[in-house]
C-alpha cells in the first residue's frame, strides 16, 4: 500500500488507518423553503469505502454532500460522522469565484487551515507540503499562476492539492471530474484511488455510469430518496430501472 | 500661481480644509480595506444599499437632537445594522435578493428625507444627503478616526477568513468555523457608512468606499496589494477633489466622488488598453 505524501511528513499520524472513518445518516431530510431536497435518506457508509453516488439532476446528491459536511442545515434527522473535524468538502467547483486574486500556491495551502488557524501564519514545512501535493497533482511550475489562467482541470488539480494537505479522514467529493480534461481526470482518479487505498472514506457525486462500474465499489442511488445502497453491482441497476 | 499656492496654501491657511483633509484621508483608510472586500465579494449593490440604510435612523437622531454628529452616527448605526440583519434574513430567497434589496433603499431614502424634511430646513436635508466635509469638527473628527481605526484593526485581525470567505465560503463553513465572519464584514461595512456619511452624506457615502477599490481591482493585484492601492487611489483623490473644490469653488464631497470616479475610468481604460497591445509588442500578460 502506497503511503501519502503528507503522512511521511506527520509521522504522528502515520497508521493511525482512519479507524473512524464512517458516516452514519438516520432520517436525513434537506428541505431548501418548502421544497423538499432529500427525503429520509438512512445507511452508513463505512469507514475506508469508496462510493459513487448517482441519481438524476435534481435528485438531491450535492445537497447530500452539503448535508454531511454540515453546510446546509437539515430538517429533520441526523449525520453521524466521529471523524467531524478530520472531514473535507469539495463543493463543484463551479462554485469557486475564478476572477478571485489568488495564486495556485496559495489555493493549496489553504488545506493546512487546521494548523494555521485564523491568526497563525503557515510556516515553511506547510509550503514545502504544498509543493510536494501540487507536484503529486502535476502541477509543478503553475504554483505562482493565478487562478484565473489556468484550467478548469488545472484548477480542479489544484484543489485536490488542497485535499491532499487537508488530510482528511472522510473525503467527500462533488461532481470532481466535471468538465474536466482527460488527462486531469486520469490524475485526480489516480487520487482518489491512492485515497481509497490509504483507507480514507471517500463519498463522490458521479455521473458518468461507466466509470462508477469501474472504480467504486460501492454505490448509492438517489432520487431525493435512496433508492438503493450497496455493492455496486447490485446498487447501479437500480439506476437505469 | 505657484506649485506651494495651489497645493499646500489651501490647507495650511484655512483650519476647516485641514479637518476635511484629515477625515478624508482617515476614511481612506478604512475604505481602502472595506471597499476591497466588498468589490471581491461582489457585493457592490448591498454597500449601496446599506449607505442608504443608515439615512432612516440618523433622520430620527436628528429630529431628536438636531444636526449633532453623535446622534446622527448613533441613529445611523442602528437602522443600518438593523437592515443589515434583516437582509441577512431575506438572503435565503436568493431569487429576488437584487429587488428586495433596491426596494429597502428607495424606502429607506424617502423616510429619511421625509423625517428630515418635517423639522428641518432644506439646507438640513441637503446635509444628510451630500454630507459636509468642510465643516467636519472635531468631535465627528474623532469619531471618524475612532471608526477608522477599529476598522482597520478588525479587518487585520480577520483578514484570512474573510478573504477566503470572499471566493470559497463553503471550504470557510467546512474548516468548522462557527464564527459568522459574513454578519461581522456586514457590520464592518455598516459602520465604515457611519463615519462616512458625516462627510459624504448618505447618497455619496458608499462612493469613496467602492470608486477607489473598483479601480484598485482593475490592476489585477493579489488581495492585501489592492487593499493597499486602494488606499492610496482613496488618498489621491481626496487630496485632489478638496483642492479643485477650493479652487474652482464646487461642492467638495462631489469634487472628490468624481476623482475617484475618474481614477477609476482611467484604471479601466489603461489595464484593458495594456492587454491588448501588450503581446503586440511581445509581451506576455
Amino acid at each position: 500500500m502506497p503511503r501519502s505524501l503528507d503522512l511521511r511528513v506527520r509521522p504522528d499520524r502515520e497508521g493511525c488507518g482512519f479507524a473512524d472513518g464512517r458516516v452514519v445518516l438516520r432520517d436525513v431530510t434537506v428541505r431548501y423553503g418548502r421544497r423538499i431536497a432529500l427525503e429520509a435518506v438512512s445507511g452508513e457508509f463505512a469507514s475506508g469505502s469508496l462510493t459513487a453516488v448517482v441519481g438524476a439532476n435534481g435528485a438531491g446528491k450535492s445537497t447530500l454532500l452539503a448535508a454531511i459536511a454540515g453546510v446546509v442545515p437539515l430538517a429533520e434527522g441526523v449525520v453521524n460522522c466521529p471523524a467531524r473535524q478530520r472531514l473535507a468538502y469539495l463543493p463543484q467547483v463551479a462554485a469557486i469565484d475564478r476572477d478571485y486574486p489568488l495564486t495556485v500556491l496559495e489555493l493549496i495551502m489553504l488545506g493546512g487551515w487546521r494548523e494555521f488557524g485564523v491568526f497563525r501564519s503557515p510556516g515553511t514545512a506547510l509550503r514545502a507540503r504544498a509543493a510536494t501535493a501540487a507536484e503529486t497533482v502535476g502541477l509543478t511550475g503553475r504554483l505562482r499562476r493565478s487562478i484565473g489562467e489556468i484550467s478548469v482541470g488545472e484548477l480542479q488539480r489544484a484543489l485536490f492539492a488542497r485535499l491532499i494537505l487537508q488530510n482528511a479522514a472522510v473525503i467527500l467529493l462533488d461532481e470532481p471530474f466535471a468538465a474536466v480534461d482527460a488527462q486531469s481526470m486520469s490524475v485526480l482518479l489516480g487520487q482518489v484511488t491512492r485515497w481509497h487505498q490509504e483507507g480514507r472514506t471517500v463519498i463522490a457525486v458521479l455521473h458518468d455510469l461507466d466509470l462508477v462500474r469501474a472504480r467504486f465499489p460501492s454505490t448509492l442511488v438517489l432520487a431525493r430518496r435512496c433508492v438503493a445502497w450497496g455493492a455496486t453491482a447490485v446498487a447501479l441497476p437500480a439506476m437505469a430501472a | 500661481m505657484s506649485v506651494h499656492s495651489l497645493i499646500v496654501e489651501p490647507f495650511a491657511t484655512l483650519a476647516f480644509m485641514r479637518a476635511a483633509l484629515v477625515a478624508c484621508l482617515a476614511l481612506a483608510l478604512a475604505n481602502g480595506a472595506i471597499g476591497t472586500l466588498l468589490v471581491l465579494r461582489r457585493m457592490s449593490l448591498d454597500g449601496d444599499v446599506l449607505g442608504h440604510a443608515v439615512m432612516p435612523g440618523a433622520a430620527v437622531g436628528f429630529l431628536y437632537a438636531g444636526p449633532s454628529p453623535d446622534w446622527l452616527s448613533f441613529g445611523g448605526l442602528a437602522s443600518g445594522l438593523a437592515v443589515a440583519a434583516l437582509a441577512g434574513l431575506i438572503t435565503s430567497g436568493r431569487a429576488r435578493r437584487d429587488a428586495g434589496l433596491v426596494a429597502f433603499y428607495l424606502v429607506a431614502l424617502s423616510l429619511g428625507v421625509v423625517l428630515v424634511a418635517w423639522r428641518g430646513s432644506n439646507v438640513d436635508v441637503m446635509r444628510v444627503l451630500f454630507g459636509t466635509v468642510l465643516a467636519i469638527d472635531q468631535r465627528a473628527l474623532l469619531q471618524i478616526a475612532i471608526v477608522s481605526t477599529v476598522i482597520v484593526l478588525a479587518i487585520a485581525a480577520l483578514y484570512r477568513p474573510l478573504a477566503v470567505g470572499a471566493f470559497d465560503p463553503a471550504f470557510l463553513r467546512a474548516m468548522d468555523t462557527r464564527a459568522p465572519y459574513g454578519a461581522v464584514f456586514l457590520a464592518l461595512v455598516v459602520l465604515a457608512l457611519v463615519a462616512s456619511f458625516q462627510a459624504f452624506g448618505t447618497l455619496l457615502a458608499v462612493g469613496p468606499m467602492l470608486l477607489p477599490a473598483a479601480a484598485a481591482r482593475c490592476w489585477g493585484l493579489g488581495v492585501a496589494a489592492s487593499m493597499a492601492l486602494a488606499t492610496g487611489f482613496g488618498l489621491a483623490a481626496s487630496v485632489a477633489g478638496l483642492l479643485v473644490s477650493y479652487h474652482g469653488n464646487v461642492p467638495s464631497g462631489p469634487a472628490i466622488v468624481l476623482a475617484a470616479g475618474l481614477l477609476f475610468g482611467i484604471s479601466l481604460v489603461a489595464t484593458s488598453s495594456w492587454r491588448r497591445m501588450a503581446p503586440m509588442i511581445g509581451w506576455n500578460v
